[in-house]
């Protein structure tokens, strides 16, 4: 394309810089969701400050680059250099000084917001342990007594995501242990995420800390690759008043299943699993009479076993954590196929047959 | 237009074609043959990431299952990495270095020879994966303990293991090559201040890999040895550091990333003087930035890991803040090199520029992340990954097609077509922003990387749509560029020696140069011995001062239409 | 341009590089392989300390195992006796002595492969494996692959023996032997400092 005047290039230029406009007008404001907890104000803060200083140097940049091309441009015939300038040790030393203002200006701002994002209170309101594991999370409500047994545990499946409920307004510590690989905890309206790595019998887990600012639902994720199902490792957290989250906790830790009775002289099928692995993928029982599942999970993770017929759920067993062993007391089947999963890792999958 | 050499086809004896090139140890062939092998490979990748992104492009998983889409962006980042943008930019280094040192050849020319042959090898054993219950697929990056034997058993990883650790090998080879060639076989009167900005990167460049690359492969093999011989260096439970993995690949990972930049900033620093007809402003200081950027690199690694946990923050925060001062300098250096100049926008100069504004992007992404802050937020998302596009895709191919464009002629002996270079670029750079300026507000707004399927319910399908349909434009622009390479070779325009008006040595001898490059070398007193040559009485700069200016000094020297 | 008015160029001597008192072309690359290795083994190294640091408890060899201090010191002089015969040897061909280059670069051969075999030996008695805990990945690994670069100064060492046997070195023509020198006292140095750090400062 050639154009003879300064006013046909700017025309044109402009012409190019739609589809550019468009993508731009697409692709958003550019700015993160509306902060829910104290510290992701901070954040908000500091990004929106790094954002405009880097809109300012991108618009003056870019905007010198367009400038030249239009001004600067060789007209057709023209054979003259231009002044062969070498360097100006002056205009130098001057945009090499600025710069370096900048940037510690920058670092000082980021490390106040880091300071404030990293502050630990001595007394959170709740602590939460987090566990990760491949691909689902399990959160244990830890209390001062020091007794396991009695805490609050929150199990997840593929189809239902665990919720972490919470109270709003307190300062909540997250305590991130890993079964295998490293994961990472994530929640994008808290701005904020933590690995969630594995470290052996002596390390200490990596930890969180937030005080979430309005009641809501938020969604998270894992957010360090970790295998297979890692797009499929969600969770929530649910923030609520305190008296609610009192409520919830109380009947969250009385929850334990009473141990149905075995049927005498039952069929007992012995079955494991670990990591993502059942001990066999094909069961064979009597078709028409209940029967028991002796299910032993031999790693630390959740697993299950439920029965389907068609997509459809006929029996899922409580989920647990290993290693441990349950007695699932399965209803009776009719003659014929159906499959057994682990809900916590759908890809975990075998065949039951029942036949005469 | 005149040829200034005696035999262009001068051989020491005739053998077939074939042969020749699998035998070469011409430093010029063994330059084609590094660009043609990686663009074989550039092609492969990109098929990789149209496969990923047609799966992105709605939510569910319509095309492939799990395991493949992990295979499929593990493989698409090694490969683009290790066997395409670091190949070809060493190929372009192969081919030019030499002739812009006035060189008969590198230093080591057997050695040149196989490290090109390492790389097809190292790039067929990591794609054979595929034939062997499933490429490796943790990630280009490989984090443990995901890669140990329990969590990613087969052969897969195994073959990438070793089939990186073979292309470090050529890596390390040729950085070695390119750091004796430039010390010991300049040309007279070419003094390290004389020598192109190309060759200056290129310099820092080998650098950076012959310190960089070796600890790398010290932790590929120490993870082969853990995956196949029971050791624990990554594993937590026998007294292994998952994070010790990542301390080692980052070492070596961020050294990486400025080899893949810098070779491309140099190739801007030639390709933009000469299209705005003037010196790059403040040559001295650009040299300086590049080894300050060289030499911090290896101090900022970890801010890979600031989600970790178990990393310093305020240190490497701090150094990699302050890397953006020397590329901020570069950066104007490039501007004042367009003000006031003629520019004329060929297609290597379109490239060029768009390098600028690309890269910018990137850099200003990566300012960002600088901060622990937000890069608690931002990290692992597709925020990250719009960043590494912007540098690597917008700077770095970027810069290869400026080189490609550039440098054609004078390895060819024809040009390539102007039009469809143009169409080519626009294609390009549309398709480019179109795929990963979306991306941007995609990880903003908190969707994580590596996922083979996202949710409905998140908002972020039309982002996802649109950054697909940028994917395949980007895909499209590659058919005018092969068109072109095809007609150029059966019938392009001829070029002779200098058909740029180029200020560098590679343009004093003919196009092809022939096998001992040259036959005369111009008198070297400056950064530009072709501008001095062309433009005496250009600037007292370009001219020695025990030169009589004489009218028959005064030449007009054209080797083909500018 | 026509090739007249293009500066007639004297090309230096093939082999050498532009300034005659730098560094020959090849040592230049033998130096620049050298400091690579020294990365890779920074990092084998890295792993070293980064164990280390993080076990809990005493930092020891498995269960049964245990290492051979008196061996591992015999291993030491023989290796540190060779890098002092390889000089002789290299001293030797800079005066033009011919048999006294074989003799020397004979005798660090001998040397090398006596640690070879003692390092083999020492293997066998260790008690403990490569997959024996952090310890034994450790200690294996980077004695292993210092053992793997002697083997590799071994196969140099022979190149020049056979070489020197044909009466291919003089005075002004050895390079290959200053080259093989370095690499080789550059093997020497690695295993002093993992002598001290694996037997010493444990």
């Amino acid at each position: 394309m050639r154009f003879t005047t300064a006013r046909s290039r700017l025309w044109g230029l402009l012409r190019a810089a739609i589809p550019f406009l468009i993508i731009g007008l697409l692709s958003g404001c550019l700015l993160p969701p509306e902060p829910k907890t104290e510290t992701a104000k901070d954040v908000f803060g500091l990004y929106v400050a790094v954002l405009v200083m880097g809109g300012i140097v991108f618009l003056g940049v870019e905007g010198f680059i367009v400038y030249a091309v239009v001004r600067y441009r060789r007209k057709p015939g023209d054979d003259q250099l231009p002044p062969q300038v070498h360097g100006n040790t002056m205009v130098e030393i001057i945009w090499t000084a600025i710069p370096t203002v900048i940037v510690l200006i920058l670092f000082v701002i980021s490390t106040i917001t880091l300071n404030a994002v990293e502050a630990r209170s001595a007394k959170p309101g709740v602590t939460v342990e987090a566990t990760g594991f491949q691909w689902q999370w399990r959160f244990r409500y830890l209390d001062s007594d020091n007794n396991p047994k009695n805490d609050a545990v929150v199990n997840g499946t593929a189809a239902n995501p665990p919720v972490m409920r919470l109270p709003v307004g307190e300062p909540i510590r997250v305590i991130l242990p890993s079964l295998d690989v490293i994961h990472s905890f994530f929640v994008p309206q808290f701005l904020i995420k933590r690995d969630v790595v594995p470290v052996g019998e002596n390390g200490t887990p990596n930890e969180l800390e937030f005080t979430i600012s309005e009641e809501g639902t938020y969604t998270g994720q894992c957010a360090e690759f970790c295998g297979l199902q890692h797009a499929n490792m969600t969770f929530a957290i649910q923030a609520m008043t305190r008296a609610k989250y009192d409520q919830w906790l109380k009947v969250a830790k009385s929850g334990a299943t009473p141990a149905p009775s075995a049927a005498p002289n039952a069929t007992v099928i012995k079955l494991s699993a670990t990591g993502t692995k059942f001990s066999t993928d094909r069961i064979q029982v009597p078709a028409g009479q209940p029967f028991v599942i002796r299910f032993e999970i031999t790693d630390g993770q959740n697993h299950n076993v439920a029965v389907l017929k068609g997509g459809q759920v006929l029996f899922a067993g409580e989920i647990f954590q290993g290693p441990g062993v349950r007695e699932y007391q399965v209803p009776a089947l009719p003659a014929g196929e159906y499959q057994f999963q682990c809900q916590v890792h759908p890809v975990m999958t075998g065949t039951i047959v029942a036949g005469p | 237009m005149a040829t200034t050499t005696l035999n262009p086809r001068a051989e020491t004896y005739q053998r077939s074609w074939v042969l020749d090139w699998l035998t070469t140890v011409d430093h010029k062939k063994i330059g084609i043959l590094y660009i043609v092998n990686s663009f074989f490979f550039f092609f492969a990748a990109g098929i990789l990431a149209l496969v990923i992104r047609s799966e992105l492009a709605v939510p569910g998983l319509q095309f492939l299952d799990e395991a493949t889409y992990n295979q499929a962006f593990t493989m698409h980042g090694t490969i683009m990495i290790f066997l395409f943008i670091v190949p070809v930019l060493s190929g372009f280094a192969n081919y030019i270095v030499p002739l812009m040192l006035g060189a008969p050849d590198m230093a080591f020319p057997r050695i040149n020879a196989l490290s090109f042959w390492l790389l097809p090898v190292g790039g067929l054993l990591i794609f054979s994966g595929y034939l062997f219950g499933g490429a490796a697929a943790e990630g280009w990056t490989g984090y443990n303990p995901l890669t140990q034997a329990k969590y990613s058993p087969g052969p897969g990883t195994d073959l990438w293991l070793i089939g990186l650790t073979l292309v470090g090998t050529a890596s390390i080879l040729g950085s070695i090559n390119f750091i004796a060639t430039i010390f010991k076989m300049r040309a007279p009167g070419m003094t390290l201040f004389r020598m192109p900005i190309f060759v200056w990167t290129v310099l820092v460049t080998a650098v950076l890999i012959l310190l960089a690359t070796p600890v790398f492969t010290a932790g590929l093999i120490a993870l082969f040895i853990d995956r196949n011989y029971g050791g624990s260096f990554f594993d937590p439970n026998v007294g292994g550091s998952p994070i010790l993995w990542q301390h080692i690949f980052w070492f070596f990972g961020h050294p990486e990333v400025y080899i893949v930049i810098l070779p491309a900033m140099g190739v801007v620093s030639e390709v933009l003087p000469v299209f705005s007809r003037k010196p790059l402003f403040g040559y001295r200081a650009f040299v300086f930035a590049t080894v300050g950027i060289g030499l911090l690199s290896f101090s900022v690694w970890a801010h890979h890991m600031f989600t970790t946990g178990f990393v310093f923050l305020p240190f490497f925060s701090f150094m990699t803040a302050l890397i953006a001062v020397p590329t901020g300098v570069k950066f104007f250096n490039w501007m004042a090199t367009l003000w006031r100049g003629k520019l004329s926008l060929t297609t290597p100069m379109l490239f060029a520029l768009g390098f600028l504004s690309m890269f910018l992007i990137g850099g200003l992404s990566g300012v960002m992340l600088s901060s622990p802050a937000v890069d608690f937020h931002l990290q692992d998302t597709y925020f990250v990954v719009a960043h590494l596009h912007y540098v690597f895709f917008g700077g770095s191919v970027f810069g290869v097609f400026a080189a490609t464009y550039y440098w054609f002629p004078k390895m060819t002996g024809r040009k390539l077509n102007e039009g469809l270079g143009k169409v080519h670029f626009w294609m390009h750079f549309i398709g480019f922003n179109l795929a990963f300026f979306p991306m941007h507000q995609l990880g903003i707004s908190g969707m994580p990387r590596r996922v083979a399927d996202y949710s409905p319910d998140a908002g972020w399908t039309i982002l996802n749509s649109m950054s697909t349909a940028g994917a395949f434009l980007i895909a499209a622009s590659i058919f005018p560029f092969l068109i072109n390479v095809v007609a150029t070779f059966i019938n392009g325009e001829r070029a002779g020696d200098d058909p740029w008006e180029g200020n560098t040595l590679e343009w004093a001898t003919s196009s092809p140069p022939p096998p001992y490059n040259f036959d005369r070398l111009p008198p070297i007193h400056s950064e530009r011995p072709l501008f001095f040559l062309t433009h005496g009485h250009g600037h007292a700069a370009d001219r020695p001062a025990d030169v009589d200016e004489k009218p028959e000094d005064d030449v007009q020297r054209r080797g083909g239409a500018a | 341009m026509t090739t007249a008015e293009l500066q007639r160029v004297e090309l230096p001597p093939p082999g050498r590089g532009r300034h005659e008192a730098g560094l020959p072309t090849p040592l230049v690359g033998m130096l620049l392989f050298i400091a690579s290795e020294v990365m890779f083994f920074g990092g084998l190294f890295a792993a070293y300390f980064n164990a280390r640091a993080a076990h809990a408890g005493a930092w020891h060899p498995p269960e049964g195992g245990e290492l051979d201090m008196p061996l591992a010191a015999v291993l030491t002089a023989i290796l540190v006796s060779s890098s002092f015969t390889m000089q002789f040897g290299v001293a030797a061909i800079r005066r033009g002595d011919q048999r006294g280059l074989r003799m020397w670069v004979g005798l660090t051969l001998v040397l090398g492969v006596l640690f070879l075999l003692g390092q083999l030996y020492d293997y066998s008695r260790l008690g403990f494996g490569i997959g024996d805990g952090i310890f034994g990945t450790t200690f294996y690994t980077l004695t292993g692959f210092h053992g793997a670069h002697v083997f590799g100064g071994a196969v140099g060492l022979t190149i020049m023996l056979a070489r020197a046997l044909q009466g291919q070195f003089s005075t002004a023509n050895h390079v290959a032997v200053e080259a093989v020198s370095i690499y080789w006292h550059f093997v020497d140095v690695v295993w002093i400092a993992l002598f001290t750090t694996i037997y010493i400062l444990r």
